[in-house]
This record gives C-alpha cells, sequence and structure tokens, in this order.
C-alpha cells in the first residue's frame, strides 16, 4: 500500500546564496521558501562576504533549482558558494573518450556518450542524485542538438556537471563538421 | 529481510514499500510500475536477478517518485526514520535520492534502535549524504566509481561535483592512495567496492582485491552499470557471502555480464542485467561455493 509521509521540513546546507546587500537576501528567501526549498538566513563567514553580512544557506547539492528559481523570479544574487572552508571550486575536467562508433565525454562523474555519425546520444552514466535517471530518460535517443538541456530541466548538481558534458559534446560534435 | 531504499524517475510516484516482483520487462511493487532501468530500478533488478538465482525471499522495497526536487527523497526518509526499527532488516541498500544530510543523521539514529545489527549498503545519493555528514561509519559497504572515490578521499567536499582537482585527475592506478585518504579521514565504509577500469575491493583500508577480468571498457558508458553491482553485491550479503566475497562476484558477475551483452556504448542496462542468470548459472558455483544441481537440491 502507499504511503504518505508527514510533511516536516528537515533543512540541511552546505551552500550559500551570497547577496550585495539585505534586501536581496531577504527576497531570495521568500522566493525560496515558496519554491519548497529548505533555506536559513545565516552570517557568511568572511572570506566568502561578497557584499553584505547575510546569506542564505542551502543544501548545495540543489544549486542548479536554486539558482534557476532566482533567476525566474528576478531576484538578485551575488553566487552559490560551498559553505566548507578548504572545498574546492566547482570542476570544469572535462575528458573525452573514442570508443570508435562512440564518444564518451566525461564531466566530473558524469557521462554523456553520443553516436559519432548520426549525433544521437546514446547513454548517460554517472552520477546519484535523483534527477539522473529522469535525465536518462529525457536526452537518450534525441540528437545532441535537439536535447532538451539538463540545467534546464534538472535540479541538481549531477545534473549541472551533465550539461557541462552535452555542451562538450555539441562542441566535438559541431567541431567534426555535423549540425 | 532485505529492504531497498530508492527514488524512482517518476514525478507522482506515491510513497510505496512491498515486495518486488516482475511483470514482463518492469517491476512492480503494489501494483505499480517501476521500469528497470539507469538507477534504482536497476539496482533492485540486478538483486532480484541474484536472489531469485539462489532461491531466496524476494526483497521488500521501499520507493517515491522524485525527478530531483527532493520530495520524494524527504518521504521516503521521514518514513524510514519512524519505522526502520519496527522493519529491522537484515540487509539495507539505500541508494538515489537527494543528498540531505541532516535526514541521514537521524536515520543513522533510526538505525541504532533495530533489535538486529542491519548490514548497511549505500551507493549514489545516499552515499553522497553519508560521506558529507560524516556518517560513513554507520555503513558496511560503500560502492563508489573512480571519481566518487575521490570525492570521499576530498575531506572538505560536500558532492562530487565540488572536488579537488588533483584528487579527479588520478588515474585509476591512484586508486589506492584514495582509498587510504578515505580511510584516513574517516569517509569511507568497513568496506569499499570501487567501481571502474580496475575494480578494487578494500576491506577496513586494504585492498583485498582487484577484479580486472574481463575488460569491458564500454560498461562505463552504459547507465545503470555502476547500480546493477551495487544489487548484485546487496544480494550475495543477503545470501550470507561475507562482504569482501560479495563484492568480488559482484564485481566478476557485472563484468561477464558485460561479455555475454556484447557491450558498446549503445547498450541499454536492460540488455546486461538479462544476462545474469547465464552467468551464474556459469561461473556462480566456481567462484563462491554455492552450487545449485539440476532440480533446485544445493
Amino acid at each position: 500500500m502507499p504511503f504518505f509521509g508527514r510533511k516536516k521540513s528537515s533543512f540541511e546546507g552546505g551552500g550559500l546564496v551570497l547577496f550585495e546587500d539585505v534586501e536581496d537576501a531577504m527576497r531570495a528567501e521568500k522566493v525560496l521558501k515558496e519554491a519548497d526549498y529548505a533555506v536559513k538566513l545565516v552570517a557568511p563567514p568572511p572570506e566568502l562576504r561578497a557584499g553584505c553580512d547575510l546569506a542564505l544557506e542551502v543544501n548545495l547539492v540543489e544549486q542548479p533549482g536554486i539558482e534557476r528559481a532566482l533567476k525566474e523570479k528576478h531576484a538578485p544574487y551575488v553566487r552559490v558558494a560551498p559553505l566548507r572552508a578548504g572545498t574546492s571550486p566547482l570542476l570544469e575536467i572535462v575528458k573525452a573518450t573514442d570508443f570508435g562508433g562512440q564518444v564518451m565525454v566525461k564531466a566530473g562523474n558524469m557521462k554523456l556518450s553520443f553516436d559519432k555519425n548520426s549525433g544521437v546520444i546514446v547513454n548517460v552514466s554517472g552520477g546519484g542524485c535523483p534527477d539522473i535517471p529522469y535525465l536518462h530518460s529525457e536526452l537518450v535517443d534525441k540528437k545532441l542538438t535537439e536535447a532538451p538541456r539538463p540545467r534546464d530541466i534538472g535540479f541538481t548538481l549531477c545534473a549541472l556537471m551533465l550539461d557541462r558534458a552535452l555542451e562538450e559534446s555539441l562542441v566535438l560534435w559541431q567541431g567534426g563538421g555535423q549540425r | 529481510m532485505m529492504l531497498i531504499v530508492g527514488t524512482v524517475p517518476i514525478r507522482d510516484f506515491p510513497l510505496t514499500m512491498g515486495r518486488i516482483t516482475v511483470e514482463g520487462e518492469d517491476l512492480v511493487v503494489d501494483g505499480r510500475r517501476i521500469p528497470p532501468a539507469q538507477g534504482t530500478g536497476a539496482m533492485i533488478s540486478a538483486a532480484l536477478a541474484a536472489i531469485d538465482y539462489l532461491k531466496l525471499e524476494a526483497p521488500q522495497v521501499l520507493v517515491a517518485g522524485d525527478i530531483g526536487q527532493g520530495k520524494g527523497t524527504r518521504e521516503m526518509y521521514e518514513y524510514l526514520i519512524d519505522k526502520v526499527s519496527d522493519i529491522s532488516p537484515q540487509v539495507m541498500a539505500l541508494h538515489y535520492c537527494l543528498p540531505v544530510m541532516a535526514l541521514m543523521r537521524r536515520l543513522c539514529e533510526s538505525v541504532q534502535r533495530c533489535r538486529q545489527k542491519a548490514l548497511m549498503i549505500a551507493d549514489a545519493g545516499s552515499m553522497y549524504a553519508a560521506k558529507a555528514a560524516g556518517l560513513a561509519s554507520c555503513f558496511d559497504i560503500f560502492t563508489p566509481d573512480a571519481a566518487e572515490m575521490a570525492f570521499l578521499a576530498d575531506p572538505d567536499a560536500t558532492h562530487p561535483a565540488y572536488i579537488a582537482r588533483h584528487l579527479f585527475d588520478a588515474d585509476i592506478d591512484r586508486t589506492p592512495a584514495l582509498v587510504a585518504a578515505a580511510y584516513q579521514h574517516k569517509n569511507a565504509a568497513r568496506l569499499l567496492l570501487v567501481k571502474g577500469t580496475v575494480d578494487y575491493v578494500v576491506d577496513g583500508g586494504d585492498v583485498v582485491a582487484r577484479v580486472a577480468e574481463p575488460d569491458v571498457p564500454a560498461l562505463e558508458a552504459v547507465g545503470g552499470t555502476g547500480d546493477t553491482i551495487t544489487g548484485l553485491v546487496s544480494a550475495f550479503v543477503y545470501a550470507g557471502l561475507k562482504p569482501h566475497e560479495a563484492a568480488i562476484i559482484a564485481a566478476r558477475s557485472n563484468r561477464m555480464a558485460g561479455k555475454f551483452a556484447e557491450a558498446s556504448p549503445a547498450t541499454r542496462v536492460q540488455h546486461v542485467i538479462s544476462q545474469f542468470q547465464a552467468v551464474f548459472k556459469e561461473y556462480l558455483c566456481q567462484w563462491s561455493g554455492v552450487c545449485y544441481e539440476v532440480g533446485g537440491q544445493q
């Protein structure tokens, strides 16, 4: 039988949204709470202070969905940053492996493979966030040029890395003279 | 009882718990269908293939729809936090979810109240949450891939997208160094099965096995073939194998299924899963000592 869990907010941090002024922070808090994100107003550590002394703590893995929600509501912010001191910047490394008929492009822990002749996405692998199986079903069997962008329909950092893999795949595909 | 917990990529799929069955190509729980595709579906399908072959009781699953917004994840974890001490599974495998550290912390507290010590396995988002929250010691088995191994080795990373470049750049040959760092920072479960060009089985910090054959490089590109390894190792420990034995046989079985499937980057994981029965029939007795004669007698 299906169960319906009790509604209980379970906030978790790991990331900060930084702002130029307090008014922007308050506005963003309202926008994100209305979008059902768990957030908390906090004072940013000095090394992350971008303008004002108020920031929003968010679940870092939800960064793409949070940024999209803020942009859709025209809520200004400076950037999203990991809260933990010493955290490295977002991975920018992209690697490609040629399998003969297909190329696999790897960005972070996400991999996208496409057919070299047709430009059709043949597989998506890696990643452990819940939007990845959804993105797998949305992307596979579509041409690179016609597939939805993971950053537009995904919600997590895994989706952001998959978007980078798709971006690089497009460059490789179009660099090969294909459209 | 074995319990598999994970989200499924179906937006309105309600929180559901029940015994898993197979109908046609789909998994079915409480009358609801789950595709055996990348993610929790592939993991359950692989576990079921092994459990069916070994003639064990089919696993219970706790699943909820979530396409990344976290609602299904929260429902699933809140239910489990409340009920796990009553369910008291022998083996509990946690899989895809939005990584939420506070929920994982509360779940690990609840697990302590179980009548029997559950053997705890985590992969995917559940492993990310456990590591980020500093709760790796709550788990008996993690099944990271090579990039996720770098995440476990980086003491400051809360997600694999934010790992130090020098760790990510590491070649698979450097896996033992990453493993050592993960154990040093207490970010590894007791046993690690690191999935890669070479699969490493690590018990308490010691590399106890390297599995490299058969070599099927295309498996890395096939979405869901990491999930199937996690499903297999879960099933094999449920069958009574020691964790390191289960991990070695899971890695071998997955590779052999890829070979049987003649996997290319365009192969679907369902095609790999469909090879497991043939792999077990040919190799499981030889690899594990778990042997069945014709007629089902052990």
